[in-house]
């Protein structure tokens, strides 16, 4: 019994615990990811030389994730004209299905930039246990963050995009 | 226990005490340099009329039916360039169903300090690393099935130049809160030909080397046992090229495993150590795509003859290591990966191990995969006013071809002949939006699967089970993210379990909240109790960095896939609540 209590304890305390970080905003994490050519660079570098970006979280295997990029990208022009937002789709593919990045990609027609975390690194940095997440940064910081992704979300995520042109 | 303790109430009192002081600043300062992450995902289980009562075979004396894997990892930041973390892990009052045991209770996990500038990266402590395609060396984590064979030890990382990188590591990998009594070294070095010489004309060039070894120390369970030139060392080397040259590319990879042990299967006894003969290990791994706007093919080939690559041997025994621990290296099935329910009865997982018997021996496998992705222009007959996607994709893979000598304990594989079929597989998918608030996706695949693969037991003689699947899915958008989608499914097969239907509804009420009910049912199962159905229902809310998500139903047992890494679970019916946020 007196086990029990103190795991009870414990739970309070991590939730207290949690309570005062979830004041602060997040940071960029600076976890290596490569480029289609095999160059390492890391997301603080992307946030620095780009006032205003999206980044997507997504993988070749996921269903949602490749629907919400469709959906981008049909109305992508429209939203680089308005906003100036350079669109960032970072592939979480391990080995086995990280080949199929560059021909679906072009197979599918997308004008986005394309980059890899084929070992999860910035996947595990910025805490994300599914894909897609989808995140607004705006001059280096992040201002928006949304998981999952529903039909139709592209429209509020474009309104959210307005509010930092 | 005791050293979260101390860590929570060390850490509290002293937000506690800045919180109320002119140190709030400090206390900012804090925050905004800490990160972290916490997933819990916890499962309700009841008894089930169909399927029995809830029963944990690895704890079968329990009767837990409460439990939660949770797990937190925090990151601090600090004097720009150093970095500590950890990662706290629960499991209480028992690790959900089909975890490996040695996740039990609550403790620290993972914890590591980094220096990290322009050219170096220093970790002290676990770390997660891959080699190339992981053909040798893969550090990773994958909480959907219980795996983190992250090492503990040190990782040195240099880049003298943007061209050239090298890594050092040494260290002994994780197996649940403890780490593997071997010690693994590691180097690898890879260098952007590309840019080092200024070719142009070409997009890119990679080359790359890595050697990885393994000590485990030896003391044989008999005296008798003969332990000249016992491979308590495994040496193993990999080299790789990777070229671009914008439409067509390329990469090869090919790593050679120092000699290793074999087992004597399981069909003889107790399988023991063949004494003598040890068997060294290789792989081929080749790939080349042809890409340009709306249109992509790319083709693999991979050859894997005695790959299995454990940190303790005593992990590679055959049918002892349900819970793929340990694992050194990473050798995933090289098929489409599919994420609807009916298409993952009947799935391939690669099969690297040697196990020399006479009778379904195996030495390896062999095969390869084609993908197609195409996009038909807007403004044609079959693109339509938005243009149609199709992706298509076929697999073929078999054991290599190869002769056995239980007696000698000796074999020889050939280098490219295919033996058995083990896996064949044809699927395409379509997509289409027909109009602003209309958008579809066809699915069909056509696959062969050996019954040893799919349902455990001897390789390439137990005969086939060949099924047809066909999934549609229509999604109708409302507007402000408010949308339903409809998924039909069903797979014809004459063997195993016979005939399947499915189907799903979501209603998605908007962008942050969703419901979905979804059913697959075994209608064509000969016997009439096994008739069940697999029902599911939940949902689940997401705002920012947080997701929650509830879920009643029953799961479907058998091969359970994430990311090309496969394992046998049971059928189980519960709640389930999965919690994660960040910050």
């Amino acid at each position: 019994m007196n086990n029990h209590n103190q795991k009870i304890k414990f739970i309070l305390n991590l939730f207290a615990l949690l309570f005062v970080f979830s004041l602060s905003s997040q940071n960029i994490p600076n976890a290596e990811i490569k480029t289609l050519d095999g160059d390492t660079t890391n997301l603080q570098t992307i946030a620095t030389n780009n006032d205003l970006l999206i980044v997507s979280l997504w993988a070749t295997w996921c269903t949602p994730c490749k629907n919400e990029l469709d959906a981008i990208n049909d109305e992508y022009d429209d939203w680089v004209e308005e906003t100036g937002v350079k669109l960032f789709a970072i592939s979480v593919d391990d080995s086995r299905t990280v080949k199929n990045v560059k021909p679906m990609v072009n197979g599918k027609g997308w004008e986005f930039e394309i980059l890899l975390d084929t070992n999860g690194d910035l996947k595990k940095a910025l805490g994300a246990p599914t894909v897609p997440v989808t995140l607004i940064i705006k001059n280096g910081e992040i201002v928006f963050r949304h998981s999952g992704y529903n039909p139709g979300a592209e429209d509020d995520l474009f309104e959210e995009l307005k509010k930092y042109i | 226990m005791k050293k979260i303790k101390f860590l929570i109430f060390f850490i509290i009192p002293f937000f506690g005490l800045s919180q109320e002081t002119e140190n709030q600043s400090i206390f900012n300062q804090f925050l905004n340099n800490l990160s972290g992450s916490v997933e819990s995902n916890a499962q309700w289980y009841v008894d089930d009329d169909k399927l029995g009562d809830f029963y944990d075979p690895n704890f079968p004396l329990s009767d837990e039916y409460l439990r939660a894997n949770t797990y937190l990892s925090l990151d601090y930041n600090f004097l720009k360039n150093f970095t500590v973390g950890l990662q706290v892990e629960s499991y209480e009052p028992l690790p959900l169903l089909n975890y490996y045991p040695g996740y039990n209770e609550t403790n620290i996990a993972t914890y590591y300090a980094n220096y990290k500038n322009e050219k170096l990266d220093i970790t002290a402590g676990y770390f997660y690393e891959q080699f190339g395609s992981g053909l040798l060396l893969r550090a990773y984590e994958e909480r959907q099935l219980g795996l983190n064979n992250a090492i503990r030890g040190g990782r040195i990382k240099f880049s003298p130049t943007d061209y050239l990188n090298f890594i050092g590591l040494y260290g002994q990998q994780r197996n649940g809160f403890k780490v593997s009594s071997s010690n693994i070294f590691g180097f690898d070095a890879d260098i952007d030909i590309s840019s080092a010489l200024n070719i142009e004309g070409i997009s890119s060039f990679n080359f790359g080397i890595s050697y990885v070894g393994k000590h485990e120390s030896f003391s044989p369970d008999t005296p008798s046992f003969n332990t000249a030139n016992f491979p308590e060392m495994i040496n193993s080397y990999s080299i790789r090229a990777d070229i671009d040259f914008g439409k067509i590319y390329s990469s090869i990879e090919y790593s050679l495993k120092g000699k290793d042990v074999a087992y004597t299967p399981p069909s003889s006894g107790v399988p023991t150590i063949i004494e003598g003969n040890y068997f060294e290990g290789n792989a081929l791994l080749f790939n080349i795509g042809y890409t340009k706007k709306g249109i992509g093919v790319s083709a693999t080939f991979r050859r894997l003859e005695n790959m299995a690559f454990y940190s303790e041997r005593e992990y590679g025994i055959p049918g002892s290591n349900e819970f793929n621990m340990l694992s050194v290296n990473f050798i995933p099935a090289l098929t489409k990966q599919q994420d609807y329910s009916l298409s993952n009865i009947y799935i391939y997982q690669a099969q690297p191990t040697l196990q020399l018997q006479d009778f379904a021996g195996q030495a390896g496998e062999i095969g390869g995969q084609f993908d197609l992705f195409y996009k038909f222009k807007k403004k044609t007959i079959i693109g339509g006013k938005y243009g149609t996607k199709l992706s298509a994709n076929f697999s073929y893979w078999a054991l290599l071809d190869a002769t056995f000598d239980e007696n000698q304990g000796t074999y020889d594989a050939e280098f490219l002949k295919f033996g058995s079929r083990l896996n064949r597989d044809f699927n395409f998918e379509i997509r289409k939006k027909f109009s602003k608030k209309w958008s579809g996706i066809f699915t069909y695949i056509n696959t062969i699967t050996d019954k040893g693969v799919t349902l455990g037991g001897p390789l390439g003689v137990q005969g086939n089970i060949k099924a047809n699947i066909a999934i549609a899915e229509v999604t109708h958008k409302f507007g402000k993210g408010k949308s339903v989608r409809l998924e039909g499914q069903h797979l014809w097969t004459k063997q195993d379990d016979k005939n399947w239907a499915g189907a799903t509804l979501e209603f998605n009420a908007s962008n942050r909240l969703s419901f979905y009910i979804n059913d697959s049912y075994n209608y064509g199962n000969d016997v009439e109790n096994d008739q069940i159905h697999f029902y599911n229902f939940g949902g689940s809310y997401s705002k920012g960095a947080t997701r929650i998500a509830l879920n009643y139903g029953r799961q479907r047992g058998g091969l359970s896939c994430v990311g090309g890494v496969c394992r046998f679970v049971p059928e189980s019916t519960g709640l389930t609540v999965n919690l994660s946020t960040s910050f």
